[in-house]
């Protein structure tokens, strides 16, 4: 299978900016991060033949800071689980150094989990999504996943910030990632959720238990806490997710681009076919629980907002406690074929996900070279973005020392 | 067994920001089709919507008008349903969290009892776009104009407080001058700027619970609400007689049949916030910047122009339903115009005239100083009433001075007595059977004869002077 939709192939674009902080890495983005010019379908036959027409808010961040855009990966249906997802895959085979990659459940740090590399997401609002086709608006975020996190912190110092264009960024400051390289980030006291243990197996937590070591030398201390509503974690996600894809997907009508089916006798058929033939069985399923809250039950969707409300404030409680949350970020058992229904799909992320709930940075750092794929994510406190990146730099440092 | 109509007002208002109410397409949905679009307004993928300063600062203005209560917080709402005229499968429009609550118009009443009739809320939103339906030819077709989409609109809830289509009407009509008065909409039936909708239902007189309503819509002008309205009310009536429940539907009011007919119901979705709009959140010191920016509304005024100007009640009240004819009133006093002649003359030859071409007074290039100009050269008789309505005519489509138009055109009054007996003896000698008439009693010859000489003095003899001539010649 082919690893890129679309490679950059002009010369002057391909050698990028010299003298920079990120000349000469190649970034592979997404197809629905808008690149002029460039296809942008966002995995899906509903964007069929769709080219950007402008420049995401991030693109000519990245240029100014040197980088070099290496093109589009492969990436599942609108950016929902990891099914087709060939992003991290062109890191692994050295066509480009870093990636950029939707994270609405986690996507970026599973898949840099599975890699053995390292996987961002940075606190929700603080890069502008101007040009991000997305399906879940309050919860998604552009993940980073590179070998090294000294390139996590250069993409992220290029493309975070202000940008009057998206509106939904919050005010007050935004961290600054440029002084991340010389900061101390002291002793620090990270959490394990009690209740997050019991959905790991022996052998999980075994490989879980030989990560944390990592912490404990570096100087963290590590607690056991308790979150007792943890589990609601993945419904309240599960519940806004699907309704806000619901929304977002209604522009995909065949009325002004992308796929329309022919032959329609009147609009509402044309509606109908369109959708219908446009949409994969996932990203369908997913819809039509969106749809489900939307029209049929929408006092379990304001349920699902309020009990949001309370796990943000949970979260924020725990954290003021603490510097981190750390768990696996991915189980290791895991079904080899790709799930085909929403509640597989949600299974894979069920560790990272709460961020993306309740708006935290995290990051996977890869564990043991020795071969497991679990890794170790760190959620940090929202808008600590840079400490959590220099603790990531010292782990990988003590790491290459080993 | 009497009934009661209960009747409430949903009106949508087109507010006339410059542009869009996320985007900064030009607010023109008249232009031609589609040309007034952008990524965000056509909902392309990545795009964001960003709210317009300059249609929120109209939606206040206009919510203030009304003496509504701006609310610290408010936010956009997805309405989700899916239909060709709705770029992104829902319209944002504020239905948790609305602009502004709890507002009141004041009427008179069918006996001119006054009225206070509250307003539930104002919210804001975005409008859809047009869609054209070609069923013509071999295959019909629906096309699609997105030059409205996306404009700004606020929609007005009233209390379902209007018992009669009087009030109805007035309501309409008040609502539509204070609004007109910020500046901030246009407020036309006729154009579609203004679109009212009625929510009506009957009771028993003196209950007061409330019984199924039914939606009526379609109508284009304030009259027409009002015939809906009394048309829906008899056929409730006659239903109730008949007993026949009443269903909770909608109905289109047909102007030519002059009749509602029930419309095919509409799905209508769920209301979900949306997560991209940020919230709007109003804090005092820019809420009283734009209070600063409200005018004088026609309540106040009228009660100043009686005062300052001397005007009756009535005078009062029409100098002021209209922001730029009290401001043109008030300016043409200031310039030395005789306040209750010029508000006579406004109200019986100017509006009329402006009426009749369609055209706002701004669009003229007639000035309050060029029509205190010309009462002026009334007063001093050096032109007569019927020469003064020609001048008038003639300075709504020129911008010279009245005195100029008057010396080209040969208006100047005759007030020469002996020219005017000339002209009265060729007059006589004409008429000599009207003549005897008069004489033999018949004294409404009098005003026929006056005519025949005004005539021939084409329209320019002093009229005091000359009847006074012709009742001595004929004495
Ligand atoms: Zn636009």
């Amino acid at each position: 299978m082919e690893l890129f939709t679309h490679r950059e192939t002009d010369p002057a674009a391909v050698s990028g900016r010299p003298g920079l902080p990120l000349s000469g890495r190649r970034v592979v983005i997404q197809p629905n991060m808008s690149r002029r010019g460039w296809p942008c379908n966002a995995g899906s036959r509903a964007l069929e033949n769709y080219t950007a027409l402008e420049d995401a808010a991030i693109i000519p961040r990245l240029e100014k800071s040197g980088a070099h855009l290496a093109g589009n990966s492969r990436m599942s249906e609108l950016g929902f689980g990891l099914s087709a997802d060939t992003t991290v895959q062109a890191l692994i085979e050295k066509e480009a150094d870093i990636a950029l990659m939707t994270d609405t459940m986690g996507e970026a740090r599973v898949a840099a989990a599975r890699a053995g590399i390292f996987g961002f997401k940075p606190s929700w609002g603080i890069v502008s999504r101007f040009g991000l086709i997305g399906l879940v608006p309050s919860m998604e975020c552009y993940g980073v996943a590179a070998a090294d996190p000294a390139d996590i912190s250069g993409v992220m110092q290029a493309i975070s910030g202000k940008d009057d264009r998206d509106f939904s960024m919050p005010d007050g400051e935004l961290p600054d990632f440029s002084q991340e390289g010389k900061t101390k980030t002291g002793s620090r006291r990270a959490g394990i959720v009690k209740e997050m243990l019991s959905l790991l197996t022996d052998k999980d937590r075994g490989l879980f238990r030989e990560n944390l070591k990592m912490l404990g030398s570096a100087g963290v201390e590590v607690v056991e806490v308790t979150f007792p509503e943890f589990e609601l974690l993945q419904t309240a996600h599960q519940v806004i997710a699907a309704a806000e894809a619901s929304s977002s997907a209604g522009k995909y009508d065949g009325v002004r681009y992308g796929y329309r089916a022919p032959g329609a006798k009147n609009w509402n058929d044309m509606y109908l076919d369109s959708r219908g033939a446009a949409f994969g069985t996932l990203v369908k399923a997913f819809l039509f629980q969106g749809a489900y809250f939307q029209f049929e039950n929408y006092a379990a969707f304001e349920n699902a907002c309020r009990v949001r409300r309370r796990l943000v404030r949970s979260m924020e409680n725990l954290l003021s406690e603490l510097d981190l949350l750390v768990s696996p970020t991915c189980r290791m058992v895991r079904k080899d074929a790709a799930p085909s229904d929403v509640r597989g799909a949600y299974e894979e992320f069920i560790l990272t996900l709460p961020a993306n709930l309740t708006g935290q940075p995290a990051l996977q750092v890869p564990g043991d070279p020795a071969g497991d794929c679990v890794g170790l994510h760190l959620t940090a406190k929202r808008l600590d973005d840079s400490r959590l990146l220099a603790l990531g730099r010292r782990l990988a440092a003590s790491r290459g020392a080993k | 067994m009497k009934y009661e109509a209960v009747i409430g007002l949903e009106i949508h208002v087109q507010l006339n920001a410059a542009t869009k109410l996320f985007c900064d397409c030009p607010n023109r949905p008249g232009d031609e089709p589609n040309r007034n679009t952008c990524p965000v307004c056509l909902w392309f993928p990545g795009a964001f919507p960003r709210l317009s300063r300059e249609a929120l600062e109209k939606a206040v203005l206009a919510c203030l008008a009304l003496n509504c209560t701006i609310q610290p917080v408010s936010a956009f709402d997805q309405k989700v349903y899916y239909y060709p005229d709705l770029p992104k499968g829902f319209q944002l429009s504020q239905h948790h969290k609305p602009l502004a609550r709890n507002g009141w118009i004041d009427i008179a009443g069918e006996n001119g009892e006054p009225r206070r009739l509250r307003i539930h809320h104002i919210h804001l939103e975005e409008d859809v776009a047009k869609l054209v339906h070609e069923t013509e030819g071999r295959t019909p077709i629906s096309l699609v104009d997105f030059n409205r989409a996306g404009t700004p609109l606020i929609e007005i809830v009233s209390e379902p407080d209007m018992r009669s289509p009087h009030e109805a009407m007035e309501y309409v009509k008040t609502l539509r001058g204070q609004l007109r008065y910020t500046g901030s909409a246009e407020c036309s039936m006729e154009k579609g700027t203004m679109r009212v909708d009625a929510n009506i239902s009957l009771r028993q007189e003196g209950s007061s619970g409330f019984n199924t309503k039914v939606e009526v819509k379609n109508m284009n002008s304030i009259r027409n609400v009002g015939d809906a309205i009394a048309y829906e009310i008899r056929r409730q009536t006659e239903c109730l007689e008949k007993g026949e429940p009443i269903v909770l539907h909608t109905r289109l009011w047909d102007p030519d049949k002059r009749a509602t007919a029930p419309m095919r119901g509409k799905f209508s979705g769920p209301c979900i916030p949306d997560p991209s709009v940020a919230s709007i959140v109003i804090n005092e010191e820019w809420l009283n910047e734009i209070r600063g920016m409200l005018p004088e509304m026609p309540d106040r005024k009228a009660a100043r122009f009686s005062g300052d100007y001397g005007l009756t009640p009535d005078e009062a009240a029409a100098m002021s339903l209209e922001r730029d004819i009290s401001d043109f009133f008030e300016a043409a006093a200031k310039s030395g115009a005789a306040p209750r002649k010029a508000a006579n003359w406004i109200a019986v030859h100017l509006a009329p005239a402006l009426r009749d071409r369609g055209a706002a007074l701004a669009e003229t290039p007639l000035s309050a100083e060029r029509f205190a100009a010309l009462l002026s050269l009334l007063e001093k008789e050096i032109i007569n009433p019927q020469s003064a309505k020609e001048v008038l005519l003639q300075l709504l489509a020129t911008d010279e001075s009245p005195e100029k138009i008057v010396e080209k055109g040969g208006y100047g009054q005759v007030s020469d007595a002996v020219e005017l007996d000339a002209l009265i003896d060729r007059v006589i000698g004409e008429h000599p059977a009207d003549v005897a008439d008069y004489r033999k009693g018949n004294a409404k010859v009098l005003g026929f004869l006056m005519g025949i000489a005004m005539k021939a003095s084409k329209g320019k003899a002093n009229p005091k002077l000359l009847r006074e001539i012709l009742a001595k010649r004929l004495g």
